[in-house]
């Protein structure tokens, strides 16, 4: 062996690494689910496809390329961005920053105690009150939210998916009527997905039932008043983040959606009338070509859901219209700024996977609320794919692919086992009584964690070249103005003691009785009616709960004062 | 024989991540450790009562939320009133280092950010 003969010279620099680098190669041989990936694919891959029956021209049954025939040659995705902090005047004003730095479209984010459905001054929102979001604990924070912004002429998804997601929407319609704008013209998406919530935001304040009945509540509102927005936004991306697996996301997103379509169509909806406003948000996630096939394998596989099991009729039922956040489990808080190589990939990822609405994570996502500068980065990031990069000028460019047909259908074979596996337990809402939900989750996650413990899974800043000499974040912090949580609790009471008492009883009385009639009544017309009086959130919810047979606080610190 | 380490792992307020506290949960409990699981949406004072019912080494909080600087000083407080200031407080989960040093300032003896290996979170609270 003549390269062993000693060549090292005093004063040399260490080489081990460097030769070990050179050599270094790939050892995880899967997808990010963990399926095994051949060295290379070819026609015999392909075997068994039938092009008209499978993939079909974008715009065609069953859409496994794209839901429009031209896809972005007609209209790019909508570029999104989320924003939500502090009160509803700081929230504003990023709106608008947001507005002028080219974005189509808002997404709003709620706080904790919003979305759990308990008021500013309750004793568990110490702390929380506009901390991940912005505080709307009664209709005068929507009305200051969506102060200077024209509702008709904007298209706004609420991301409040629990139980108070009726509410939340209802303050956004109240405050359109009050201006006089016919809700019927407007456009958006209202998140309405609480059996997700259960999992993401707590289960005490989304218990199965009520969750489905509000949910459904929403879906015949819209299918009666509202053709243009979106009524249910179903978050395979939540369940997704906590270690699910690709097939799983799709699997459970589509088991929720099921639910909420089953218990509409029992209430009496043709479905060809609702189907179509229901959507769905997904991850896009850092393994570049599963998350693609994953996104194929799902508008797929909805399609024949739709048409085969509900007997839906029209295309349009048929499509499945998803919004992607790119996936903020992937970002890491050691060296931030690679966030943006991250997000950059995965957002790529949504486009190639014929994407209609997306948002990119902000790079210092796993620090600390998002910055003015990290958010317009996120903003960019997508101008530059679509201006930039030529990706979306042709449909679905990774039709045809070996590679990339063999994954989408492994991907949806494995996922209609997920499906047929929550059907046999009676669906989704059974499997979540069951805690068959709870122990996927647990095992996924386990099973993450072990991975990149034994670095089988390398992550650059968690288990492989993390920097240990960083003290501050790259970039700063970004905080909520000091004193918002006082500032806002003093409203709310001063609002609690000036609001004329006798109507806000009366619309609360009002709005129990009708909760009584259960599934023969929508409760929207009258939890907008409670709101008018300036009734809070946490009113109207412990009010519907107690109907339910549930505690009018989810804490169980509280007594309805009605 | 040296007696087993007892931990309280508890995750205050609203936000329901938890996954990173059950992985600890259960690294620790592979490491010998016992473990008392206090869960989510646990106030300061139901954590104070249960650290010092339960007689625990150390106790484990979780943040996510950013409500670390409100909540823990809080317990801090509570502890040193019931008489449980001997108890060694860790805290772990969405932090900004910026916050670290304020946390060790309050009494906190050390703070594992996401990201954190789990090695060396279970290596600090055996020893």
């Amino acid at each position: 062996m003549g390269d062993s003969v000693k060549t090292e010279r005093k004063g040399d620099i260490k080489t081990d690494g460097l030769m070990e680098a050179y050599f270094e190669k790939p050892k995880r041989l899967t997808t990010w689910s963990g399926f095994p990936v051949k060295d290379i694919y070819t026609p015999a891959d392909l075997e068994g496809i039938d092009y008209k029956r499978d993939l079909a021209n974008a715009g065609e049954y069953p859409y496994t390329r794209g839901i429009h025939s031209n896809m972005y040659r007609g209209r790019y995705w909508t570029i999104r961005e989320g924003s939500g902090y502090a009160r509803a005047a700081d929230t504003n004003k990023r709106l608008k920053f947001l507005a002028s730095q080219g974005v189509g479209g808002f997404s709003i984010f709620r706080d904790l105690p919003t979305v759990w459905g308990i008021d500013a001054d309750h004793p568990m929102a110490e702390g929380e009150v506009g901390v991940s979001g912005v505080n709307l604990t009664s209709l005068k924070d929507m009305e200051e939210l969506l102060d200077g912004i024209s509702l008709d002429r904007v298209s706004v998804a609420l991301l409040c998916a629990s139980c108070l997601a009726p509410v939340v929407f209802s303050q956004y319609i109240t405050v359109a009527e009050k201006r006089g704008i016919d809700i019927a013209k407007l456009r958006g998406t209202i998140a309405n997905d609480p059996l997700h919530s259960r999992y993401c935001y707590g289960k005490p304040s989304n218990p199965i039932d009520l969750s489905i009945k509000l949910a459904v509540d929403i879906i015949e509102f819209c299918t009666k008043n509202m053709p243009l927005w979106n009524t249910n936004s179903v978050n395979a991306y939540d369940m997704r983040e906590t270690g699910l697996n690709a097939p799983e996301e799709i699997a459970f997103g589509f088991g929720i959606a099921m639910e909420y379509i089953n218990k509409a169509m029992e209430r009496g909806l043709d479905v060809d009338d609702f189907a179509s406003r229901i959507s769905f948000y997904f991850s896009a996630g850092i393994d570049f070509f599963e998350e693609i096939a994953k996104l194929r394998a799902a508008r797929r596989l909805w399609a024949k859901i739709m048409k085969e099991k509900f007997n839906a009729k029209k295309p349009n039922s048929w499509k499945f219209r998803f919004g992607v956040h790119t996936a903020g489990s992937s970002l890491v808080q050691n060296q931030p700024l690679n966030n943006i190589i991250r997000i950059s990939i995965e957002a790529l990822v949504a486009v190639l996977g014929g994407v209609q609405s997306l948002h990119c994570c902000s790079y210092d996502e796993p620090i600390a609320l998002p910055s003015e500068e990290s958010q317009r980065i996120a903003v960019r990031t997508q101008q530059i794919l679509a201006y930039e990069t030529g990706v979306s000028n042709t449909v679905d460019p990774l039709g045809g692919s070996y590679f990339v047909e063999s994954l989408t259908n492994t991907i949806e074979e494995r996922a209609i086992e997920f499906i047929d596996e929550i059907d046999k337990m009676g669906g989704m809402a059974e499997a979540m009584r069951r805690e068959w939900i709870d122990e996927k989750i647990d095992e996924a996650a386990f099973q993450l964690q072990k991975e990149i413990d034994d670095k089988e899974r390398l992550v650059v800043g968690v288990n492989t070249l993390s920097t240990k000499e960083e003290d501050e974040s790259p970039g700063g912090i970004h905080s909520i103005p000091p004193e918002t949580e006082q500032k806002q609790i003093a409203n709310v009471k001063r609002l609690k003691e000036t609001r004329d008492a006798d109507k806000v009883k009366l619309a609360i009385m009002n709005l129990k009785e009708k909760a009584k009639m259960g599934e023969k009544e929508t409760l929207i017309p009258y939890i907008m009616e409670a709101l008018k009086t300036y009734a809070t959130i946490g009113e109207i919810q412990g009010t519907i709960r107690e109907v339910y047979g549930l505690s009018y606080d989810p804490f169980n610190m509280l007594k309805s004062p009605y | 024989m040296k007696k087993k380490k007892r931990i309280l792992l508890a995750k205050p307020g609203l936000d329901a991540h938890d996954m990173g506290m059950k992985l600890i949960a259960r690294a620790l409990k592979d490491a010998g450790a016992e473990v008392v699981y206090g869960g989510i949406y646990v106030t300061p004072d139901e954590i104070t009562k249960i650290a010092l019912e339960e007689d625990v080494d150390v106790l484990g909080l979780s943040f996510h939320s950013s409500t670390h600087l409100v909540v823990v000083p809080k317990i801090m407080k509570l502890l040193k009133e019931k008489g449980g200031d001997d108890l060694m407080v860790v805290v772990g989960g969405c932090i900004p280092l910026e916050d670290v040093l304020e946390l060790k300032n309050m009494g906190v003896t050390d703070v594992f950010p996401s990201g954190s290996s789990l090695d060396d979170i279970v290596d600090l609270i055996i020893q």
